[in-house]
């Protein structure tokens, strides 16, 4: 019978607390510094969310999640760069000291903000659809789609560093100043940026959920479940798959847009291989079976590297990675999966009219 | 452009292929064999070069003899970590990946806590230290030392698999493990076998990158991902590993010859994915294993 | 259930609307000023990695810098109080750069930050320090080609680096030349300056390579310069990458009395994890080497060793760069403090008086070296040395004069650095240009 755990209310309901609970913290916290991190965890959080969507849901395990999050935050870097270029002083700075005297054709777009801010989120999800596509159509799958994406990864890091005269190379792009919105400037330790991550991040989740329960969603979860049969049955498993895919991508993108408003940098560090596998570790450690507990898992294990790191200077590693292979083992789908059982035992009891009226009767969603 | 700087690039090649072949050969047999994908295979590599040193340093130990030793410590290794923790997750290949991600985590903290984090010199032989001229081709010979132990631990593993007993365990255990169990083969302990050869080789690879680069807790890291597109290039098998090792390897070396080393690396991820898109089983993709 | 859903969707909708809409009374003001009190001690940052592939050069430099401010502690601090550096650990993660150089500023509230080794980390956290109108002491050799007005660098810039580097190798060894550096700014940016010296002293050049960073493949680069036959090579690769390159440089059977390698980076630290046996007759261009002769210097080297931060052994010049900076924090507080008051020493008016600030012989192991008063790098002399047999360098040559730093000698389009921004040549003055 029904687990709460799987109550589609509760789970909304949990949602909203959470989020409201997000929404509130501004008016008691002053400290810029806990405001700018809360926000950078935000954006953490996106990117557990989005690979939660790609894999917990659609069984496409993507380790090179960073293209699309890199795009995206290269996209807002160039448009933040361009706010600060003037009539007299019209290219970048770094491409002066690399020979370049006229503005590359693709930068030109980003001299215009709304052009620049569309771009970010439409070139990474381009790439994503037309990647996807591409091989999904092929039928990779499983651990091979894996590896391409770490391919492609590398791919893009190696040109983005070897390019340097339009890529600013290994330092990448510092624009001086804030973003600029519609002639406000958006300070970046400023309770107005928190919301608008948070703003971003409240929109992607119910996007996300939404999609895991409408019938897209559970037709996903069914080819990751077994896709032969899935295909057998008549869909579309390539266009199924290239769909939660690229939604996953867009949700990386606005992601990276977020964290270069918020730190005022890129570099190809965001393309590195190291930063798309821990953007598994967060959904794998917090469960990416569920949205909201992948995301628990980047503000876990980000807060638990910035609050703990130092405390723990030379251990961190080991006990991060302990904990890691800990979780791994034993509880596979993550601490969310702790939360399941523990319900779970409720279950057995009477339950509430609630729950008896929309838990039960049909195929588990993943959550 | 002469013929002599081609040749010499081409041979150059092969000592490239090489050293992304030894890189990966154990990787091949653990994910070909086992379907595990070990992330942690860098920081095998890692241990035997720290191994090599370590008994180098405190044991004075020929640096010949460090490469077979190193073979045996990481394999160890390699052994304890199959029983205490990959054992439980043969069914879970992609699990494997992220229980290994941790591994590797652990291991280079762990080495780095022991033996700090400047890097670490391991010495080879003054013979090493010069290089074969071949009237228009000069290859230094601690290259020919890596090609030459590359071919040695490839024959080894062919003979082993398939000459051997054991190998048709391993053979059998792959293509169906139900099977083979209720013929009798103990495939847990082929799966342990394995896997401790595996990591066994990565230390003989480790040993011989101390002396051609660095001593360092964070070498592996950069071998581990393109080894792996060596081996799901190869499609898993060796013969497949082999051939991918080698083709790359050319390649890379020609591009480099032609554009720079940066460049080169660009165009063979973009034509890895490339392929991978018309062959996605990989070059030789063995008949019958499951997956 | 389709009720609840919509329901829940207007809640949050409405509730990041209002969230959006509600009056931003947190543009915070950007002035910053360090709370300072008379008798309580001054914080400054320390911002290096401690862990991950930067703790290599890094960890040294944390170290040099505790050492730095125990010794001013011991000797009466700065302003008469006491120095408390807070060291944070960045992870040779840019984007822990970026976070810990916040919690600094924001949250420590401290006075200056210490930090950054790589031009990447200094580019990921310049947008907080300019934004917070704050100070960095970057403590290591750069590109130049940057104006802000946070920052004071104690390390060579390009210009100054290889002056002498060039004409001393090409009288030496010949006019033929191969450039080998790592891919990025820096190395390209260095090799542009060692160009010109090239040209002024009638070299030629015959190739320029670039490897990616952290590589240790150098059989195709070693290819093309056996191919090349040139007389020396000038190598600007860094880190891992250049032990490497210094092996397989003798593996591949290069002579090192035919062909040495003049090199920006190979100092005692990466000669000792090569092996002297590939480092020895190679050649380095820096402002220090433990090699110094001068009292300071051996008194330096004899305390630093023996002290607690010594346990790694060596000194070396990025070390005593760094090194050199709290000793030019000093002098800049002092005089700062003796213009608008102790209490009032804001980071930016340590900047603005900084410059000329001189560390004088008796203080620095380098021997004298002063701040510029219009682009706040250092005027130092560059030194060559040659490694010997044992990993230590013998010095070879020294700059008779003090170089002038100049971040934009190879721009001068671009204008001039001046206290206030760049001054372009049309007169007008930018300023934070990064």
């Amino acid at each position: 019978m029904g687990n709460l755990y799987h109550n589609k209310t509760a789970q909304w309901l949990v949602y909203t607390a959470f989020f409201l609970g997000l929404a509130v913290i501004p008016s008691f916290v002053s400290d810029d510094f806990l405001l700018n991190q809360l926000a950078t965890y935000g954006v953490y959080g996106m990117l557990a969310l989005s690979i939660s969507l790609c894999w917990g849901f659609g069984g496409i395990l993507n380790l090179g999640q960073g293209i699309a999050f890199g795009l995206g935050a290269y996209g807002m870097a160039m448009t933040m760069q361009m706010q600060s270029q003037t009539e007299s002083n019209p290219i970048p700075p770094f491409m002066l000291n690399n020979s370049l005297d006229q503005l590359p054709w693709f930068w030109e777009p980003f001299s215009n903000t709304a052009a620049g801010l569309i771009l970010s989120i439409a070139v990474p999800t381009l790439f994503c659809a037309i990647f996807g596509g591409v091989m999904f159509r092929a039928r990779v799958s499983g651990p091979f789609f894996a590896i391409m994406t770490l391919a492609m990864l590398s791919a893009f890091y190696t040109i983005i560093l070897d390019r340097q005269p339009y890529t600013g190379g290994v330092n990448g792009i510092t624009p001086p100043s804030p973003l600029q919105l519609g002639g406000f400037e958006i300070d970046p330790y400023s309770s107005t940026a928190y919301w608008i991550v948070l703003a971003i991040l409240v929109t992607a989740t119910v996007v996300a959920k939404l999609i895991t329960q409408s019938s897209f969603g559970l037709v996903t979860q069914a080819i990751r479940d077994d896709a032969e049969r899935v295909r057998f049955l008549g869909y579309s498993v390539a266009g199924y798959e290239t769909a939660i895919y690229t939604i996953s991508g867009a949700i990386a993108a606005f992601a990276g847009c977020c964290l270069v408003m918020l730190v005022q940098y890129v570099s190809p560090a965001q393309l590195d291989v190291g930063f798309s596998l821990s953007m598994v570790i967060w959904a794998a450690i917090g469960g990416r079976l569920s949205l909201l507990g992948a995301m628990c898992g980047a503000f876990l294990i980000q807060g638990a590297q910035s609050y703990l790191g130092d405390a723990f200077l030379a251990t961190w590693l080991l006990i991060l990675g302990g904990f890691f292979i800990v979780v791994v083992r034993f509880l596979p789908n993550g601490l969310a999966s702790l939360l399941e059982s523990a319900l779970g035992l409720l279950a057995t009891k009477p339950k509430t009219p609630a729950a008896e009226t929309n838990g039960d009767a049909k195929p588990l969603p993943a959550e | 452009m002469d013929l002599g700087s081609l040749l010499n690039a081409l041979i150059l090649g092969l000592s490239i292929a090489s050293i992304w072949l030894i890189a990966a050969l154990g990787l091949t047999i653990i994910y070909g064999a086992a379907g595990v994908i070990n992330m942690a295979h860098g920081e095998f590599i890692m241990l035997g070069a720290y191994s090599s040193y370590m008994l180098q340093y405190y044991l004075g130990l020929p640096y010949l003899l460090c490469i077979p030793a190193s073979f045996v410590i990481v394999g160890a290794v390699g052994l304890a970590l199959e029983r205490g923790l990959i054992r439980y997750l043969y069914n879970r290949p992609l699990d494997t990946l992220l229980a290994t991600y941790g591994v590797s985590l652990v291991l280079m903290q762990g080495v780095r806590l022991i033996f700090g984090s400047d890097p670490k010199y391991l010495a080879a032989p003054e013979i090493f230290s010069s290089n074969i001229s071949l009237g228009f081709a000069s290859i230094s010979s601690f290259r020919v030392v890596i090609l030459l132990v590359t071919a040695l631990c490839v024959l080894g593993v062919w003979l082993l698999f398939y000459k051997t007993r054991f190998g048709v365990q391993v053979r059998a255990v792959m293509q169906n493990k139900e099977m083979a169990a209720s013929f009798g083969i103990n495939s847990s302990r082929v799966y342990m076998m394995t896997f401790a050869l595996g990591a066994g080789l990565a230390g003989v690879a480790g040993s011989l990158f101390g002396v051609l680069a660095i001593v360092l807790p964070t070498m592996g890291a950069s071998y581990v991902v393109q080894a792996f597109l060596m081996v799901v290039t190869g499609g898993g098998s060796l013969a497949g590993t082999v051939v991918a090792s080698g083709v790359t390897g050319e390649l890379q070396s020609i591009f480099a010859f032609f554009t720079n080393d940066t460049f080169a690396r660009f165009v063979i991820f973009v034509l890895i994915v490339v392929f991978l898109r018309f062959r996605p089983q990989g070059l030789f993709a063995q008949a019958g294993a499951r997956r | 259930m389709d009720f609840t859903r919509r329901r829940l969707l207007t809640t949050a909708a409405a509730a990041s609307a209002a969230a959006i809409a509600m009056p931003n009374i947190m543009t915070s003001d950007k002035a910053y000023a360090a709370p300072l009190k008379k008798g309580e001690p001054i914080k400054v940052g320390l911002l290096f990695s401690l862990t991950g592939a930067l703790a290599v050069p890094e960890e040294d430099s944390t170290l040099a810098l505790q050492y730095a401010f125990e010794e001013i502690n011991k000797n009466g601090g700065v302003g008469g109080v006491p120095v408390e550096p807070v060291i944070v650990d960045a992870k040779s993660d840019f984007g822990v750069y970026s976070e810990k150089t916040k919690e600094l500023i924001l949250r420590e509230k401290v006075t200056a930050l210490f930090g950054c080794y790589t031009s990447a980390s200094r580019k990921a956290i310049l947008p907080t320090v300019m934004q917070r109108n704050h100070l960095l002491y970057y403590p290591t050799c750069y590109e130049g080609a940057e104006c802000t007005q946070n920052t004071i660098c104690t390390g060579p810039l390009a210009n100054q680096h290889s002056q002498d580097l060039i004409p001393f190798m090409v009288e030496k060894f010949g006019k033929k030349v191969f450039f080998v550096g790592s891919n990025y700014v820096w190395p390209k940016e260095s090799n542009k300056n060692a160009k010109i010296w090239l040209e002024k002293a009638g070299g030629e050049l015959l190739g320029e390579e670039y490897i990616p960073l952290g590589s240790s493949e150098f059989g195709p680069v070693l290819n093309k310069i056996r191919d090349a036959k040139p007389d020396f090579i000038f190598s600007t690769v860094v880190g891992a990458s250049d032990i490497a390159f210094h092996k397989q440089f003798k593996q591949e059977g290069f002579k090192v009395d035919t062909m040495p390698i003049a090199s920006l980076t190979t100092g005692e630290i990466e000669t000792r994890a090569m092996g002297a046996e590939f480092g020895a007759g190679h050649f380095l261009s820096a402002p220090y080497f433990q090699s110094l002769d001068n009292p300071t210097n051996q008194k330096f080297v004899e305390n630093f060793l023996k002290s607690k931060y010594g346990k790694n052994g060596v000194t070396h010049y990025n070390m005593e760069e760094t090194y050199l900076t709290a000793y030019v924090f000093k002098a800049g507080f002092e005089k700062a403090a003796a213009a608008v008051g102790f209490e009032n020493v804001t980071p930016r008016a340590i900047r603005d008086h900084s410059g000329g600030v001189r560390v004088e012989d008796a203080v620095s192991p380098e021997g004298l070296v002063w701040i510029d008063e219009n682009n706040f790098n250092t005027w130092l002399k560059p030194k060559i040395g040659q490694c010997q047999a044992d990993g230590t360098f013998k010095i070879v040559k020294a700059a008779e004069k003090h170089v002038a730093p100049d971040p934009y000698s190879i721009y001068p389009d671009a204008g001039v650095c001046t206290k206030d921004g760049l001054k372009a040549p049309d007169g007008k003055v930018r300023t934070n240009v990064i």
